[in-house]
């Protein structure tokens, strides 16, 4: 097994990668912390619901990839995965994004038992009929729960008005009809196609070595995966029109909220070109929107805006977009504002005083992210199926100059590609 | 992992765990006083003192120094922690070594974090009179206002304050921290900057540092930095742990609210607080009832009879209260109330299987460890347990739970009485997708 060492000696990190005989990419990052985090996860989230397999196209119900990782804690006797890891002191959890689905646990102690049983779980699934309804049950509740969260209906909304067909627009744990259409044969269907080891990562971050991992890796998985089908994601990419610029919804809120999306007009296949697309624009946030900027001040002292303001920019191979959400009695107002402040500092320029203390705000997070096992864990997996150099930040983070922050900033903000989103009070509540 | 204790001078106590585990430390500045009826002025207060400095006189130069400062992050405090209100500031500060675009002449992040701090809390911007801005008082009250409104933007958390109000009612536990619109729009300038200069004048501070600094290098610049500060005369802070309830028939309440999932809160009492002996007890006894994903509510309530996709329990050590909080369907709710009444029998029975045991112990004992690897659990530990009067370890804690034994979880499980039940029914249980309606 061929190893590969990655070394950061600005962070003074380190950590090492090896592909498994099984297929199994294996990333093992040493660090002197008490706990230990351990990520099993698959290259399969809630935008895969339609694939090609050898040609050959398929749709599965929305929502399965959150369903399958719900699923999988069920073991083939009927217990729980969670009682093993329980039993051992680890606590165990799972989650499920729009390109990953991961299973994980953090423990102090019985670190080896525990990764045996994490692999064990995530490789043995087993769907029965009369569970796979009761979990639609509880799934529908978690859906529910989302629905009466203000702050994600308007996001997802907001992304609903940038994506005429792309699924981002669609609920990670999809709707309450699509899961209660979920079957066995569809989990095991998604699970064949996604849960090949060639397509999944395990990623450990704490006080352990490299032989430590792969001595269990070793001992559970055993076979070399099958020659996998050739399996193609069919998820379009959209950096075309919004599908609509407004989107308004009633719900119990005391003032209206709402979210203003940005559609990104370039798509980047490259990741090295995405990463550093990604810091820019977050430079580009922060010296524009931040709590110290000219706009989030303006605003807050006309009253528009509130502290509950926030601001990220989101980017994957097939869709792109900037947020900014907040709290306004005048929703309309702060985008005519948004405007009309982008067109000044357009104008004007960025001065090398705000570039370069944001850049040493930002610095700092990227600095602040080393502190933690879960944070480093999470951050390198959101690297490695991109095929990104994790320590690659820091440096594309210096490599920045004003002149660039300038250039994205006059080609970024296009009129037409915004939507205001809207959550306002229900009527009575006004009244 | 346990903290110096250095008295950097009087009313001004530094604990500091000096460790090169983490890039980044974190300093906190807190004060505790009593809750009182007023409560509300002193989050008010806090938010107005974030407003501006006679150094930084807006919320825009203020950020942009602690950008300067490598993004310092300094956030707010005020909370409730038993019968006291926490009030203070935390700063989060990245490693001098890890900060190469230094220039000559710079102070360090901490000099710089403590003297924006300071600034902060004791040299807010006044006007003429010596008051606090008339503009961002008023400013701060709207906002104040709109939190108040804003608490049934999230019917979880809305319908957990609201059982915690009625079952602390008459008590400083059931004082609303963010008070009501009435009160808050009635403050002005002239009372809100007396709160202010009481709050400084009679409080001491609670200083709590993790990081690689050396501790006393951290009380130098504390002291040269805050000397002078401190008024005088000396209030006692008394103590965080609260009156145990009166006992009284459980009382249930029903709200509706035009939201899609219903919540079923139940408050109860268990007699255990902080300070004695059978709290570790309590602690296991809640862990084993509502405190994992193994847990007899998870496993039943959930998993068992899919009534829900949240359900646990929380132990409020202060208050000597549990709070079962479940997330539903408003036709589940006799179901869930039943069975969540039938694991605390359970549990009072002694009903607790050797894995339950093994897995309750094994999980918080974890915890316990994983402390150290976050400068803000470690200053929860060790800040709330100074609170109460008490010096304690993560290691020390640990053996305590080790040492619990099943009779006095038992024990603790009888003791439980049930004292509240609200429940938020949810008047909108459809669900328009592109599905359709369910």
């Amino acid at each position: 097994m061929e190893r590969i060492e990655h070394a950061s000696c600005r962070l003074g990190e380190a950590y090492t990668t090896v592909v498994h005989p099984s297929g199994l990419s294996v990333y093992v990052y040493p660090k002197k912390m008490t706990g230990i985090y351990a990520l099993f996860a698959t290259n399969y989230g809630s935008l895969d619901s339609t694939f090609s397999v050898d040609g050959k196209d398929e749709t599965l119900p929305d929502g399965i990839a959150h369903f399958l990782e719900h699923k999988l804690f069920e073991n083939e006797d009927g217990t729980d995965a969670f009682s093993a890891f329980s039993s051992l002191g680890a606590d165990a959890n799972a989650y499920t994004s729009y390109g990953r689905t991961a299973y994980l646990f953090s423990c102090t102690e019985h670190f080896g038992e525990a990764l045996e049983e994490l692999l064990r779980f995530v490789t043995h699934p087993c769907f029965r009929k009369e569970s796979v309804k009761r979990e639609a049950s509880i799934i529908a509740e978690e859906i529910r729960m989302y629905r009466d969260q203000p702050w994600e209906r308007v996001y997802e909304s907001m992304l609903g008005a940038l994506y005429r067909r792309h699924p981002v627009r669609k609920s990670i744990c999809g709707s309450v009809a699509s899961v209660k259409r979920i079957t066995p044969e569809e989990l095991y269907r998604a699970y064949e196609v996604f849960y090949r080891l060639s397509n999944m990562a395990l990623i450990v971050c704490g006080d352990v070595s490299t032989e430590e991992v792969l001595t269990v890796v070793d001992r559970i998985l055993t076979h070399k995966t099958a020659d996998a089908p050739s399996v193609t994601r069919k998820i379009p990419r959209d950096a075309g029109a919004v599908a609509k610029p407004y989107t308004e919804e009633r719900m119990q809120v005391s003032k209206p909220i709402f979210s203003i999306g940005i559609k990104d007009a370039v798509l980047l296949s490259d990741p090295r070109e995405r990463l550093s697309r990604e810091l820019s624009m977050s430079l580009l946030n922060e010296i524009l929107f931040s709590q110290a900027s000219d706009f989030y001040n303006g605003l807050f002292e006309k009253g528009l805006l509130t502290p509950a303001f926030t601001v990220g920019y989101s980017a994957a191979e097939t869709f792109a977009f900037d947020c900014l959400s907040g709290e306004s009695e005048d929703p309309e107002a702060v985008l005519r504002e948004l405007k009309a402040y982008l067109a000044e500092v357009c104008k004007r320029g960025i001065s090398r005083e705000d570039f370069e203390r944001c850049r040493r705000a930002l610095y700092a997070d990227e600095i602040r992210a080393y502190d933690s096992t879960e944070e480093i864990a999470n951050r390198l997996l959101s690297f490695v199926f991109d095929g990104m150099e994790m320590f690659d930040s820091v440096e594309l983070l210096e490599e920045i100059t004003p002149e660039e922050i300038e250039q994205l900033m006059r080609s970024f903000f296009r009129e037409d590609r915004f939507v205001l989103s809207v959550i306002r009070p229900k009527i009575n509540e006004e009244t | 992992m346990i903290p110096d204790v250095i008295s950097v001078q009087e009313r001004l106590l530094l604990r500091a765990c000096k460790t090169d585990k983490f890039k980044a430390g974190m300093l906190s500045l807190s004060l505790a006083l009593p809750i009182r009826d007023d409560a509300y002025l002193t989050t008010l207060v806090m938010a107005v003192l974030l407003r501006g400095s006679e150094r930084y006189p807006t919320v825009a130069a203020i950020n942009r120094r602690l950008d300067y400062l490598y993004g310092t992050e300094v956030s707010l405090r005020n909370h409730y922690c038993g019968d006291l209100h926490v009030i203070g500031l935390c700063a989060d500060l990245v490693g001098e070594e890890y900060l190469p675009l230094r220039t000559d002449g710079e102070v360090s992040v901490m000099e710089g974090a403590i003297e924006v701090m300071r600034e902060l809390l004791f040299h807010p911007l006044l006007d003429e009179e010596g008051n606090l801005l008339a503009h961002y008082v008023e400013s701060e009250k709207r906002l104040q206002c709109d939190n108040i409104r804003a608490q049934k933007n999230h019917p979880h958390a809305y319908a957990a304050e609201r059982c915690k109000s009625l079952m602390y009612e008459g008590t400083p536990g059931g004082i609303p921290i963010l008070g009501t619109e009435e009160d808050v729009m009635a403050v002005t300038p002239q009372r809100l900057t007396a709160h202010w200069r009481a709050i400084i004048r009679n409080l001491s501070l609670d200083c709590f540092y993790v990081g690689g600094c050396e501790p006393l290098d951290v009380a130098c610049l504390l002291k040269k930095a805050l000397s002078g500060e401190l008024g005088a005369s000396l209030v006692a802070r008394g103590s965080p742990v609260a009156v145990p309830l009166s006992l009284r028939e459980c009382r249930s309440l029903e709200e509706t609210q035009p939201i899609t999932q219903s919540h079923l809160i139940m408050g109860y009492d268990i007699g255990a607080f902080i300070n004695q002996r059978d709290f570790y007890a309590a602690t296991v006894c809640n862990e084993l009832l509502g405190g994992s994903p193994i847990s007899k509510l998870f496993m039943n309530v959930r998993e068992k009879l899919g009534l829900c996709y949240s359900c646990h329990s929380a132990y409020n050590a202060y208050r000597g209260t549990v709070m079962i909080s479940c997330g539903l369907s408003a036709a589940s709710r006799d179901a869930a109330q039943r069975e969540i009444e039938a694991q605390i029998s359970a549990l009072a029975e002694g009903s607790i299987t050797d894995a339950e045991w093994i897995a309750a112990k094994k999980s918080l004992e974890n915890a316990y460890r994983q402390l150290e690897d976050s400068p803000v659990s470690l200053e929860r530990l060790f800040f709330g347990r100074a609170l109460a009067g008490l010096s304690v370890s993560p290691e020390e804690c640990r053996r305590a739970i080790d040492e619990v034994t099943r009779e006095e979880v038992v024990a603790c499980a009888r003791r439980m009485r049930a004292d509240t039940v609200f429940f938020l029914r949810a008047t909108e249980n459809g669900e328009v997708t592109e599905d359709g309606e369910d």
